[in-house]
């Protein structure tokens, strides 16, 4: 498979949309926007429109001409550019991932997208926007048998999802319809729609003549304020209905697939997902149980996972479970992640500590209820109504603090608004930091982090306000002894 | 206990110097506003307010902040971990195996150069940690000593 090999065609319209997208907000500037300027003559307009598309398609085109790959000398080898030639080649032994989606065109032609993961972030990884089923599985077979042959003695090597791998397995977690519609209804992604639907619907509050509509009706508008009350309650409604159904579509058919060296996700409606992810190369799990979901006994579990790249944000941040039971939450760990399997409670916060994070919260809210207080004189006093919430607020996230160590696991639990409980082991923690402030040593209080590697970054567990003894306590189980323990 | 080994006395000085250079600014603006303020008959209680936070500054970014910083920065190199205290009034120490360091580099800005120091940086796959002035020749040696241990042991990120 040395002879350089294009994309197939459809991708010159994957490249069309690409840059449409791209160009949607600067075409906005220059197209619509000075449309009301009387001195130029109207024909310009569609002539530059038509221009700019024609450019668009010939440059989609050209990309396409361009684009070439081909495997020889044991790297994948792309070669692509109109104007600057970009020569990537990659190293079947640096690929650790291949994942093979499918969005709404490539499902029309029956296409899939390949996607080449490398372990670095910095790294960028090659995308094949259009190939056929037949040539993905072809890669696929070929660069897992060509990482065999270089090095049959490592433990790694095949972590490309062949055939062969998947029927051995079995599908070992897989998300129903109505608990998907939970997920989706209960997820915080709602709050992002809203403001974006916001965003959205205040650029026309300039084309919908409000005022205009308000004074021929002088007479209703009292009515009119409550229609307009209405009118916002159903357009908040609408807008969660929306943003419950668009995470349904993108997270259905969601399962998890477990083979014997990495686990496989797949998912989505109209655009098919699938993850393959090295067991190897999980760094921990992470347990976020939000407002909703955790007095309704729910959670989502998260694998923290050293790869992916920045541009590919879904792989920064996976969904092990969506959505799933507290209560099977640990039996259903032990047949995917046996190792990240844990039983006993946490240690909690000592009592002392409450009254620093009440003092926590007050540091930030004093100076904004005088503010409110001062400039808003008759209702500012109702910003006093923040204080209990306050209040309460730091004893969730008092009660929700706490951490435990189980054998080579370190537990960190807390709370901003969501109940966040990092699993980690000892193995892949890359450093751990705890700080003491004036008035927690005082109270001989510490405030403890640990980090692991996720995606590019980190992810740093926090728990404010641990007893110091029990610092010392994780300092020394995390320490290697003389005999330095591997997994 | 604590970790054992302080940063380099020069450091102090360098620190003083570079909060002097962030307080200039301040000390510009100051003497900007007191010259307009003459020119156009403006109300001489801006100027007040930034003579108050000028001397502020100057107390806290050349003469506190740097002798707290100084005394409280320490680090220990031992075999198998790196310990390093560091903070003002927030006492942080972190503690990194050996076998998590994936590199070692040593930095000098010009200030730093001047003074014969070097920072040294240790980074691991997801952190990176800092400390800021050693000795020339100190900070090599650690640079060396720590990417020679790091090496012995190979591991997955």
């Amino acid at each position: 498979m040395s002879e350089p090999k294009r994309l197939h065609p459809i991708a010159v319209l994957l490249n069309i949309i690409k840059s449409i997208k791209e160009l949607v907000i600067p075409f906005l500037l220059v197209v619509v926007i000075p449309g009301k300027n009387e001195g130029i003559p109207g024909w310009i307009q569609p002539l530059v429109i038509a221009i700019i598309i024609l450019l668009i398609i010939g440059n989609a085109f050209l990309q396409w001409l361009r684009f070439t790959y081909r495997m020889e000398e044991g790297e994948f080898r792309i070669e692509s550019g109109v104007f600057v030639r970009k020569k990537r080649y990659i190293k079947f032994d640096r690929i650790h991932s291949i994942d093979i989606s499918e969005g709404i065109i490539q499902r029309i032609f029956s296409l899939v997208k390949l996607n080449i993961e490398t372990a670095g972030g910095s790294q960028a990884d090659a995308v094949l926007s259009a190939i056929s089923k037949s040539d993905a599985d072809r890669i696929n077979a070929f660069i897992s048998e060509e990482k065999n042959a270089n090095n049959p003695f490592d433990k790694d090597k095949d972590e490309v999802a062949d055939n062969e791998h998947e029927a051995k397995s079995s599908s070992v977690f897989k998300q129903t319809l109505p608990q998907l519609f939970v997920m989706a209804a209960t997820s915080g992604a709602v709050g992002v729609f809203l403001s974006g639907a916001i965003a959205f619907i205040s650029q026309f509050d300039e084309m919908i003549p409000f005022e205009r509509i308000f004074k021929d009706y002088e007479d209703f508008i009292e009515m009119g304020t409550i229609i307009l009350t209405l009118f916002a309650l159903v357009a908040l409604l609408v807008v969660y209905v929306l943003a419950t159904l668009s995470m349904v579509i993108k997270y259905a058919s969601f399962t998890v697939i477990k083979t014997d060296e990495e686990i496989i996700i797949s998912r989505g409606l109209l655009e098919k997902r699938q993850l393959t992810i090295p067991t190897h190369k999980i760094q921990g799990i992470r347990i976020m149980e939000n407002l909703i979901r955790k007095p309704l006994g729910l959670a989502t579990v998260y694998i923290e996972y050293a790869g992916g790249s920045m541009e590919d944000k879904e792989s920064l941040s996976i969904m092990l479970f969506p959505l799933i039971r507290k209560k099977h939450l640990h039996e259903k760990l032990l047949e995917i992640l046996p190792v990240y399997e844990t039983t006993t409670e946490m240690t909690p916060i000592p009592k002392r500590a409450l009254s620093r994070y009440v003092f926590r919260k007050f540091l930030y809210l004093i100076p904004i209820i005088c503010a409110l207080v001062w400039f808003f004189r008759p209702w500012g006093y109702l910003s006093l109504l923040l204080v209990p919430l306050a209040i309460f607020w730091a004893y969730m996230q008092y009660r929700d603090a706490g951490w435990s160590i189980e054998g080579n696991l370190l537990l960190l639990s807390s709370r901003f608004f969501s109940k966040q409980t990092l699993i980690m082991q000892r193995s892949r923690i890359q450093s751990i930091t705890y700080k003491k402030s004036w008035f927690q040593n005082r109270k001989e209080l510490a405030t403890i982090s640990a980090s692991i590697k996720s995606g590019i970054t980190s992810r740093v567990g926090v728990v404010a306000d641990v007893e110091e003894k029990d610092c010392l306590i994780i300092k020394s189980w995390y320490l290697p002894q003389k005999t330095v323990d591997s997994q | 206990m604590e970790p054992e080994n302080r940063i380099s006395n020069k450091a102090l000085t360098v620190w003083k110097i570079s909060g002097l250079i962030s307080c200039s600014i301040t000390w510009i603006i100051s003497i900007a506003v007191l010259v307009l303020t003459i020119i156009f008959d403006w109300t001489y209680w801006v100027f007040g307010a930034l003579i108050m936070i000028s001397i502020i500054q100057s107390y806290l970014a050349i003469i506190l902040i740097p002798s707290v910083k100084w005394k409280r920065w320490r680090y220990e190199v031992r075999n198998t971990e790196i310990d390093i205290q560091s903070g003002i009034f927030v006492i942080k120490r972190t503690l990194i195996p050996m076998i998590r360091v994936q590199h070692v580099e040593t930095k000098q800005g010009p200030l730093l150069r001047k003074y014969d120091l070097a920072s040294v940086e240790i980074s691991t796959a997801a952190t990176l940690h800092v400390i800021p002035a050693l000795d020339l020749t100190e900070a090599d040696e650690l640079r060396h000593y720590i990417s020679r241990m790091a090496s012995v042991e190979e591991e997955d990120v």
